[in-house]
């Protein structure tokens, strides 16, 4: 037989097990009133018996019989015992039948099995009794039936069943309600999901109110779906700044290929030929290496390899490097590091994004022009500044530099594969530091590298210039 | 002649390499698997390897670690389409002695091979002699017959690992690889302009040229005939 699907849910489970623990703890609750109640009881019956029985022993014999006599007319209930028994053991008055044997004579009041007895017949009962011998012999004997607290286990047994029944139900249906509703709303999500992973993005799931903690995660969700479908678009755009950036020098091998086989006529037009389509090619090549070393970095978590890398050596060498490229066309490069600053890092991506840096401000600064390269301190950081005299990036190409295969128009003669910057980024970002570009006459670059306890913090951009 | 075995499963670059190793005078020996391959160079002591990365029957990796285990010391060139640094370190970890990543020009590695045949011995010699080049490594000093060379810390670095492979070619990779230590290629044409200055001082003007440019592909320092 199958079950329908909401009883085996874990709302309904829990539901079920909330409802068993109330029932066990009613049932314990009642249990405890009935045990109070009645001890109550029988410590008052106990209480009056004993007083009673010291009033009626302080009387005369004679006066006794009257006492007792008088006290079971005024009995309409049938709840008093009382009895004279004599010395040797026979009633002398009273509805007591004879001396209970378990009854101890001047004990204090205790349960006791009697046989009532009046004119009309006998009855087994079980009481409170009490029994004290008097100075004569006789052994006087005052006991009280305590119905009442059977009749309080009844009422209270009633009100359980009234009580806890519907309760107990009620927690079922309540579990079954919230089960079921959950499980409605699971699969509208699920249905919603679907729909995501078939490929429409720009589904969301559903929410209704803040407060509620389903929604709440629903509207956790959507904000994570945001991003991603922003982060998918942007995406795209680069597969087809790709495709373009890939596809131009692969036409244009093509083309040369296709001419040359159908116009060279000597080895010599045929090798110029060839050497122009593996430039072409080459450059693809140059663009794929330069997308997959970005990737590698993005994706790297090599932290665990960084070391203290000595930034004033690091940048006197790297200047060495690119010297004679900066002589060739005129442009002044020179490296003003104050102190000696290291931090923690990747020396070989490092060295990687500092000359980066230096390549574009070369490339970037017109003859004559200057490249400064400074180390500085400043609060609790350490700067890497590249400063050029070139022609600056403008406020709003700020954050398009960053885009991958971006290129100024000022710019679109200069060779490159406009992946530079990015590259920078990525390697910026993996050691948790900053780059910041500020606009203003040439341009000038800042790699920000925050001491170590304050790197600790999620590296975010403080100013509206930094971007990281 | 020198012996170079060919670990690659892919026929036509493995027809090409061959092709290109035997017209420059190799003899050329050619696996498509990693088992195969494992045997032929157990059995047929080559003087140099390429081994492809990613092969069937067994991991090029675990064929240069199989035999560095057996002390076999043969030069190895690691062939992959992986190009990423840890790929490349790992190549290199497992006993591979060069690491070349797909695709590549058939030159390079060709020169890469010629290197790895042609390491240069370790040697007490403090001067190094190519023709009339001379280049003293305790005083730092270099000379072309009789007229001293005035060089850079880098340039003397750069014609030091020249003089110790002349008459190689070497390209451009090789030299920021090996010169510089860069694990990136730039974007600017670096080689060429600490070459060309190079090549500014080593010939002069009325001089016959040492530093060789072979188009397309690298370098070469040569004896002046």
């Amino acid at each position: 037989m199958r079950q329908p699907q909401f009883i085996r849910s874990n709302t309904f489970h829990w539901a079920l097990m909330v409802a068993g623990v109330f029932a066990v703890f009613v049932i314990v609750l009642f249990g405890f009133i009935y045990w109070q109640i009645d001890d109550y009881l029988t410590a008052r019956s106990d209480r009056v018996i004993t007083l009673e029985l010291e009033g009626i022993a302080g009387l005369s014999p004679e006066r006794r019989l009257e006492a007792i006599d008088e006290k079971l007319r005024q009995d309409p209930r049938g709840v008093q015992l009382a009895a004279i028994f004599a010395a040797e053991g026979h009633r002398i008055t009273g509805n007591i039948e004879s001396l209970p044997p378990s009854l101890r004579i001047d004990g204090p009041a205790q349960a006791a099995q009697i046989v009532k007895t009046n004119g009309k017949g006998r009855e087994h009962q079980v009481v409170r009794a009490i029994a004290r011998r008097m100075r004569n012999g006789d052994v006087l004997v005052l006991g009280r039936n305590v119905d009442e607290a059977r009749e309080i286990s009844h009422v209270v047994g009633e009100a359980l069943g009234l009580g806890l029944l519907p309760a107990f139900l009620l927690c079922l249906l309540a579990g079954a309600w919230l089960s079921v509703r959950a499980q409605k709303r699971v699969e509208e999500v699920n249905q919603r999901v679907q729909r995501i992973i078939a490929g429409d993005l720009r589904e969301r799931l559903p929410h209704r109110n803040v407060d509620e903690p389903f929604s709440k995660l629903a509207i956790i969700v959507n904000g994570m779906l945001d991003e991603m479908e922003t982060l998918i678009h942007a995406l795209a755009g680069v597969g087809n700044d790709i495709a373009h950036d890939l596809r131009t020098p692969l036409t244009r091998a093509r083309i040369t290929l296709e001419r040359g086989r159908t116009n060279a006529t000597t080895l010599e037009q045929l090798q110029a030929v060839s050497d122009k389509a593996i430039a072409g090619i080459d450059q693809s090549l140059t663009i794929i290496t330069a997308l997959l070393r970005l990737a590698e970095i993005e994706n790297s978590r090599r932290s665990a390899s960084f070391a203290d890398v000595p930034l004033h050596d690091m940048l006197r060498e790297v200047c060495d490097i690119y010297e004679p490229i900066a002589e060739n066309k005129n442009v002044t490069l020179q490296v003003a590091v104050r102190h000696r600053l290291a931090v923690r890092g990747d020396r070989d991506l490092l060295i990687e994004a500092v000359a980066n840096l230096i390549d574009n401000a070369i490339k970037f600064t017109p003859e004559g022009g200057r490249v400064d390269i400074e180390l500085l301190r400043g609060g609790a950081e350490t700067i890497v500044r590249v400063t050029d005299t070139g022609s600056g990036i403008g406020e709003q190409e700020r954050e398009a530099v960053l885009r991958r295969f971006y290129r100024s128009d000022k710019i679109r003669n200069t060779p490159g594969v406009g992946l530079g910057l990015n590259l920078v980024a990525a390697i910026v970002k993996l050691h948790g530091f900053r780059l910041a570009i500020h606009p203003g006459p040439g341009c000038r670059v800042e790699i920000i590298c925050p001491d170590r306890e304050a790197a600790k913090q999620p590296a975010r951009p403080t100013t509206g210039q930094a971007v990281s | 002649m020198a012996k170079v075995l060919l670990i690659e499963d892919d026929s036509e670059t493995a027809e090409e390499i061959t092709a290109e190793l035997a017209d420059r005078g190799f003899e050329v020996e050619w696996s498509a698997n990693g088992i195969e391959g494992l045997d032929k160079a157990r059995s047929s002591r080559p003087d140099a390897m390429i081994v492809d990365r990613l092969l069937p029957g067994m991991d090029g990796l675990t064929v240069i670690e199989a035999l560095r285990k057996e002390q076999v010391r043969t030069p190895v060139l690691v062939l992959s389409a992986l190009g990423a640094v840890d790929d490349r370190v790992r190549g290199l970890r497992m006993g591979g002695d060069d690491y070349l990543t797909k695709p590549f020009a058939v030159v390079e590695l060709v020169a890469r091979i010629e290197a790895l045949l042609r390491r240069p011995v370790e040697s007490r010699e403090t001067v190094l002699r190519v023709g009339p080049l001379e280049l003293d490594l305790i005083e730092r000093t270099a000379k072309r017959g009789d007229r001293v060379i005035e060089l850079l810390p880098r340039e003397f670095r750069l014609l030091e690992y020249m003089m110790q492979r002349s008459d190689q070619l070497l390209t451009r990779a090789m030299l920021l690889e090996e010169v510089w230590n860069y694990k990136f290629v730039p974007a600017t044409n670096l080689v060429d302009v600490h070459m060309g200055r190079l090549r500014h001082k080593v010939d002069g003007p009325d001089e016959a040229p040492m530093i060789h440019n072979v188009r397309g592909a690298g370098f070469i320092l040569r004896a002046v005939s």
